[in-house]
C-alpha cells in the first residue's frame, strides 16, 4: 500500500470492524476517539513506510502518546503517557496506524483477561469462555478480523497463550530483541513486547519493525532489526526436538492429537524430529511464580498516589495515602502477587524462595542449552494444556490459573524466542503448537513456523 | 506452609497495601496455597555452584554522561494528582517518621 486514499480506507475499515466486535470488550479506547485518531494518523503517515496504512492495536500496558495507558488497572485510570514506547514509535515511523489500546489482565498479571478493571474480554468464538491472557484483548481483535496484528506483552506466556486459545499467531521474541522502553514494567528480567497476528507473516513483519537496538533500554541488545526469512520449500536440515516433559500423562488427549498431527507434518516437511528431555521443566511454574511476583512487588512500588494516576484520598499522612491508594487501586490478583512477592523477598524467606528460584532458573536455562548444544535447532510443544476454558472456572483458584502457563513460562525464564501457531480445533475451539528457538535465531523459528502454518489444517478438528 | 492472618497483615504493611480485615481469611488461604506450591523447588538439591541466570547483555552498556532534554510531551504537573511550584504535594509525613523513629 502506498496510496494515501488506501491508508485512509484502511483506517476507517479498522474503526468499523472494531465497532462491530465491541461486545467482546477487547478495545478500551472510546470509538469516537479511535476513529478520529485513525483518520488523522492515516493522513500523517509516511507512504514509504513498510507498514504504511496497516492498523496495529496496542496492549494497554504499552505507552502511547495518544489514548490512555491504564494497564487494565484502576490505579492508572485515565493516565496519559508523555511519550511513546520505542516499539510504538517504530510502528509509527513505519507508517502503521495505532488502532487503539487493548484490554488486558491488570499489569499483565493473569491468563484469562478476567483480571481487568474494565471487565473481562470475551472469547471470539464462545462468549462463555476466556480468550486467555494477559494480552487477551489483542488476541481477540486479531482473531475477530478487526486488525491484522496487535502488540502484546509477555512475562510468562501472555502473548502465546491467548494466541493459542483464540487461533492466531503469537510471537515472543528473545529477551533483548525488542526495546522495553515504554512497556510498563511487571517482571523486568522476563518482560518482552510480542506480536499477535492473523498469520506468521503479519506477526513477523511487525516484529521486524519493532526489533533492534534502543539506547533508551540497556537490556536491549546492540543488534540490527530482525531480517525476515523467506518461506522455505521444506524443512530439510532442521532438527526439531520434542521435549517429553511437555507431554505429561494428564495432557488433554485432543491437544496431544493435534500436536501429534503437527509433528507428523513437520516430519513430512523434511525435518528430523527427535525426543529430548528438559528435566527441570516440572519446576518452571513454581520458579516463575516466585521470580515474577518478587519483581512485580518492586516494580509496582511506584504506584503510590503521589506521582501519577488517581489518588484515593482522605488520608491523614503520606503512608496512609500510599496504603489507601494501593489498596483501592490494585485489583485482587495484583494485590495477591504484590503480597507473595513481598513475602518471598522478606527477611527469613529470601534464601528459601528467591535465591533458590534464581538457581532453578539457571538450571532451566541450562536444560535448553544442553539440548541446543546437541544439534537440536528448535523445540516443538503444545502452547497450552487445554483449549479456552470457561470464564470464572479458575478465578478463585490462583494456582490452577497459573498452571495455564505451564508450557510457556520456560521460554521467558530462559530468555528464548517462541511462537504459537494454530494447529487445529478441539470441539470448535482453536489450539496452538509452540516452537521454541535459540536466542536471537528468530529467523530459523519463523521459517519452521511458516512451513508448519502452510501444512497444518488449522481449522480442522484434531 | 500456612500463612497466618498476622503474617498477611505484616506483609501488607511492608508492601504499603491496605488489606481489610474481611479479606484476610481468603488472602491467607490463597497465599498459603501459592507458597506451598512454589516451595516444591526445594525438592531439588541445593546447588550453590549454580550462578543466577539473567537474560540480556552480559554487561550494562554505558551512555555518554550528558544532559539531554527530556523527551516528554508534557511534564509531571499534568500527571500528578497534586502538583505545585515544581513539587508533588502529599499529606504530612508524621506517622511515617514516628514509625521509623
Amino acid at each position: 500500500m502506498s496510496d494515501p486514499s488506501e491508508a485512509l480506507a484502511s483506517a476507517k475499515g479498522a474503526a468499523d470492524r472494531i465497532v462491530k466486535v465491541k461486545r467482546l470488550n477487547a478495545c478500551l479506547t472510546p470509538i469516537k476517539e479511535l476513529r478520529k485518531s485513525l483518520v488523522a494518523q492515516a493522513s500523517a503517515a509516511h507512504p514509504s513506510g513498510v507498514l504504511y496504512g496497516m492498523p496495529v492495536a496496542v496492549k494497554d500496558n504499552i505507552c502511547t502518546l495518544e489514548f490512555t495507558t491504564s494497564c487494565g488497572s484502576r490505579i492508572l485510570e485515565g493516565y496519559r503517557s508523555p511519550y511513546d514506547a520505542t516499539a510504538v514509535a517504530k510502528l509509527r515511523a513505519a507508517g502503521a496506524l495505532i488502532a487503539g489500546k487493548t484490554n488486558c489482565d491488570e499489569f499483565g498479571m493473569g491468563s484469562s483477561t478476567e483480571h481487568s478493571a474494565y471487565g473481562r474480554s470475551l472469547h471470539p468464538f464462545d462468549k462463555t469462555r476466556v480468550p486467555g491472557g494477559s494480552s487477551g484483548g489483542s488476541a481477540v481483535l486479531v482473531a475477530a478480523g478487526a486488525v491484522p496484528a496487535a502488540l502484546g506483552s509477555e512475562t510468562g506466556g501472555s502473548v502465546r497463550q491467548p494466541a493459542s486459545l483464540c487461533g492466531v499467531v503469537g510471537i515472543k521474541p528473545t529477551y533483548g530483541r525488542v526495546s522495553r522502553y515504554g512497556l510498563v514494567a511487571f517482571g523486568s528480567s522476563l518482560d518482552q513486547i510480542g506480536v499477535l497476528g492473523r498469520s506468521v507473516h503479519d506477526a513477523a513483519r511487525v516484529l521486524s519493525v519493532i526489533s533492534g537496538r534502543d539506547p533508551k533500554d540497556s537490556t536491549c541488545e546492540e543488534r540490527d532489526s530482525l531480517r525476515l526469512p523467506t518461506v522455505p520449500e521444506s524443512l530439510q536440515g532442521f532438527v526439531i526436538g520434542v521435549p517429553k516433559e511437555y507431554f505429561p500423562q494428564e495432557l488433554d488427549p485432543a491437544v496431544r492429537r493435534a500436536c501429534d498431527r503437527a509433528i507428523r507434518l513437520l516430519r513430512e516437511l523434511g525435518a528430523a524430529v527427535r525426543e529430548v528431555s528438559l528435566p527441570h521443566t516440572v519446576y518452571a511454574v513454581a520458579t516463575y511464580y516466585i521470580i515474577a511476583p518478587a519483581e512485580a512487588s518492586s516494580n509496582l512500588a511506584r504506584y503510590d498516589g503521589a506521582r501519577y494516576g488517581p489518588r484515593f484520598d482522605g488520608s491523614e499522612d503520606v503512608r496512609a495515602l500510599y496504603r489507601t491508594t494501593r489498596g483501592e487501586g490494585f485489583g485482587p490478583e495484583v494485590r495477591r502477587r504484590v503480597l507473595v512477592g513481598t513475602y518471598v523477598l522478606s527477611s527469613g524467606y529470601y534464601d528459601a524462595y528467591y535465591r533458590k528460584a534464581q538457581q532453578m532458573r539457571a538450571l532451566i536455562a541450562q536444560d535448553f542449552r544442553n539440548v541446543f548444544d546437541r544439534g537440536v535447532d528448535l523445540l516443538f510443544t503444545p502452547t497450552t494444556p487445554t483449549p479456552a476454558f470457561k470464564a470464572g472456572e479458575k478465578l478463585n483458584d490462583p494456582v490452577a490459573m497459573y498452571l495455564s502457563d505451564i508450557f510457556t513460562v520456560t521460554a521467558n525464564l530462559a530468555g528464548l524466542p517462541a511462537i504459537s501457531v494454530p494447529i487445529g480445533r478441539i470441539r470448535g475451539l482453536p489450539v496452538g503448537g509452540q516452537l521454541i528457538g535459540q536466542a536471537f535465531l528468530e529467523d530459523e523459528m519463523l521459517e519452521a513456523a511458516y512451513a508448519l502454518e502452510r501444512a497444518v489444517p488449522a481449522g480442522e478438528e484434531a | 506452609m500456612s500463612v497466618t492472618h498476622d503474617e498477611v497483615r505484616r506483609i501488607a504493611r511492608l508492601a504499603e497495601l491496605d488489606v481489610g480485615e474481611e479479606a484476610l481469611p481468603l488472602l491467607a488461604e490463597q497465599m498459603s496455597r501459592i507458597l506451598e506450591y512454589v516451595a516444591q523447588i526445594n525438592a531439588v538439591p541445593a546447588s550453590e555452584g549454580v550462578k543466577p541466570f539473567v537474560p540480556g547483555p552480559d554487561a550494562v552498556r554505558f551512555r555518554p554522561d550528558e544532559v539531554r532534554p527530556a523527551p516528554l510531551a508534557f511534564g509531571p504537573a499534568e500527571l500528578a494528582p497534586a502538583f505545585r511550584d515544581g513539587f508533588f504535594l502529599v499529606p504530612k509525613l508524621g506517622q511515617f517518621e514516628q514509625e521509623e523513629g
